[in-house]
């Protein structure tokens, strides 16, 4: 018997739809890139060239670094932070579970920009503290401990009690049980929301914008901005914006080719 | 669980982390609603409490209320529209690639300034687009800093959420409902409409509600798109130009509680309809 029409279609349609919507999920950064490695001559010929990559500056590179040191310092903060409480609250019966958990989640539903405006109120002009290095660490420790902490609960969730159990009755202590069995189990439930954070904070632009504000300290991402309004559209420019961009790529494509998909989903995916 | 005595066992787990949140969020939020009390940067001096802040705010920035509810909720609506077939398509309709599809949703992620500058490029006069426009006899500049462009780019920002919000609801739809509405006679494209969409309206409401809470605070967007007069007059870019550049710190704190509290408001109904999220 012949499949109907709807049967024969659907799926080339389906994957039609899910590709064009890709496209344009792709075409922001497919276009940067384009200018920034593709030179058209005058005689309209057209090659590509990594020429736009030399024109970028040092301080950019620095900006870069100094960038990556601030989302590697983040990184460990809110794991250090998360894991405990992701523990306790999985763990450990105690009351105003959901109140406590609110509590630590309600940075993450304020937007970026007053956030990073209610930091430069208090922290540069009153406590007069905090600034530069530190204060993008700690801004974005705060705000995005959320990612850490849920895909921790969900680890914990996930973990079969009986490991634990097995290794308390054979003698292990508290400690020696949740370092020597829970932690290696729950490690790769935990990387879902480190390669998030690390992806979030490399990036950030908001939040950074206001908090750089008086302190004229730069992220590579402000830099990026800065250049734009001042320097517009040169292939320099758009060689920038791709660096921290594909820096980022790299690292989620490193990351779904060790660990796949299944501790991102539930967390951002479906 | 632990025994009754061993409760208080969980405290030195969680006191960092609360440490850290009271420190670094809730006491800055605490400053910043003081100072939206304040007139101009009279806080950091000898403060003077008004109220005039938030009277004024609603007369003088009207315009960028306006704006910048019209964006983010047309960007929501965009989402719903392109989001909804994405999240049932890659859940219902394919196995093969899907993962693929699944990554590159996370590259929005990387945030608003690269979308706007990508596009930015797309527009600009001599680029693809504009060429295009020349063909068809459209002015380039009419589309590029325009509010559609602004809307296009917003979308583009917020599509994971609106994809991750409907897929949500549409794994916990049981599906032996819309088997049972086919048995029954029902067509697909009924069962689709009568079913599978009403209990789904959940996620279709949370995700345009979140898509529309991120797109309040977005900034690159409709300022490198939305072009002088419209992209300069959103809230994001009020809240940095008054409070940082012309220092009335009173109004742009002001304007920047307003923001909170509406997408505190605006989550808070996410929360709500989401199916318990975790804890």
């Amino acid at each position: 018997m012949g499949r109907s029409i709807y049967e024969r279609l659907s799926p080339i349609l389906s994957y039609l739809y899910l590709i064009l919507v890709c496209t344009a999920i792709l075409l922001p950064l497919s276009i940067t890139l384009y200018r920034a490695i593709v030179v058209s001559k005058p005689d309209g010929s057209i090659t590509i060239s990594l020429q736009s990559y030399t024109m970028i500056s040092e301080a950019f590179w620095d900006k870069v670094l100094v960038n990556i040191s601030i989302s590697l310092l983040t990184v460990l903060i809110d794991v250090a932070v998360a894991v405990p409480v992701a523990y306790a609250l999985v763990k450990y019966e105690f009351k105003a579970k959901r109140l406590i958990f609110t509590y630590l989640n309600g940075v993450w539903y304020v937007p970026g920009i007053s956030y990073g405006l209610a930091l430069v109120l208090s922290y540069y002009f009153v406590y007069k503290f905090l600034l530069g290095f530190w204060g993008f660490v700690v801004a974005y420790s705060t705000g995005f401990m959320l990612l850490a902490l849920l895909t921790a609960i969900v680890a914990f969730r996930n973990l079969d009690p009986v490991y634990e159990e097995a290794a308390r009755c054979l003698g292990a202590g508290r400690l020696k049980t949740f370092f020597k069995v829970t932690l290696p189990l729950v490690g790769p439930g935990i990387t879902a929301g480190v390669v998030l954070i690390l992806v979030l904070s490399l990036n950030e632009f908001i939040t950074a914008l206001l908090l750089s504000g008086p302190t004229r300290v730069k992220t590579a991402p402000l830099q990026v901005f800065s250049d734009i309004r001042h320097a517009g559209i040169q292939p320099f420019v758009a060689a920038e914006a791709t660096v921290l961009q594909l820096v980022s790529l790299a690292i989620v494509i490193l990351y779904l080719k060790f660990f796949g998909t299944k501790y991102l989903r539930g967390a951002i995916m479906i | 669980m632990l025994p009754v005595g061993r409760r208080w066992a969980a405290l030195p787990l969680i006191t960092p982390a609360i440490a850290l949140q009271s420190l670094f969020f809730f006491l800055p939020l605490f400053m910043i609603l003081l100072v939206s009390f304040t007139s101009r940067d009279s806080f950091f001096f000898s403060p003077l409490y008004t109220f005039d802040n938030y009277v004024k705010m609603f007369r003088i920035y009207r315009i960028d209320f306006q704006n910048t509810f019209f964006l983010a909720g047309m960007a929501g609506l965009i989402d719903i529209i392109i989001g909804y077939p994405f999240a049932y398509i890659l859940l219902r309709k394919v196995t093969r690639f899907a993962d693929v599809f699944r990554a590159i949703l996370i590259i929005p992620l990387f945030g608003e300034l690269y979308i706007a500058y990508g596009l930015l490029y797309l527009i600009l006069p001599g680029g693809p687009v504009s060429r295009l426009l020349d063909a068809l006899g459209i002015s380039p500049l009419d589309v590029l800093y325009s509010a559609p462009m602004a809307i296009f780019g917003m979308s583009l920002y917020t599509l994971p959420f609106v994809v991750y919000n409907i897929g949500i609801s549409l794994q916990g739809i049981d599906r032996s409902y819309e088997e049972a509405a086919r048995c029954l006679g029902a067509s697909r494209l009924k069962t689709f409409l009568r079913v599978t969409l009403p209990l789904s309206l959940p996620g279709i409401i949370t995700g345009w509600l979140t898509s529309f809470g991120w797109n309040l605070g977005t900034f690159a967007i409709p300022v490198l798109l939305g072009g002088p007069i419209l992209g300069t007059r959103v809230l994001a870019n009020q809240i940095w130009t008054t409070s940082l550049v012309t220092s009335d710190f009173g109004m742009g704190a002001a304007i920047g509680v307003m923001v909170v509290a509406i997408t505190m408001v605006v989550f808070y109904i996410v929360v709500k309809l989401s199916r318990g999220v975790l804890v």
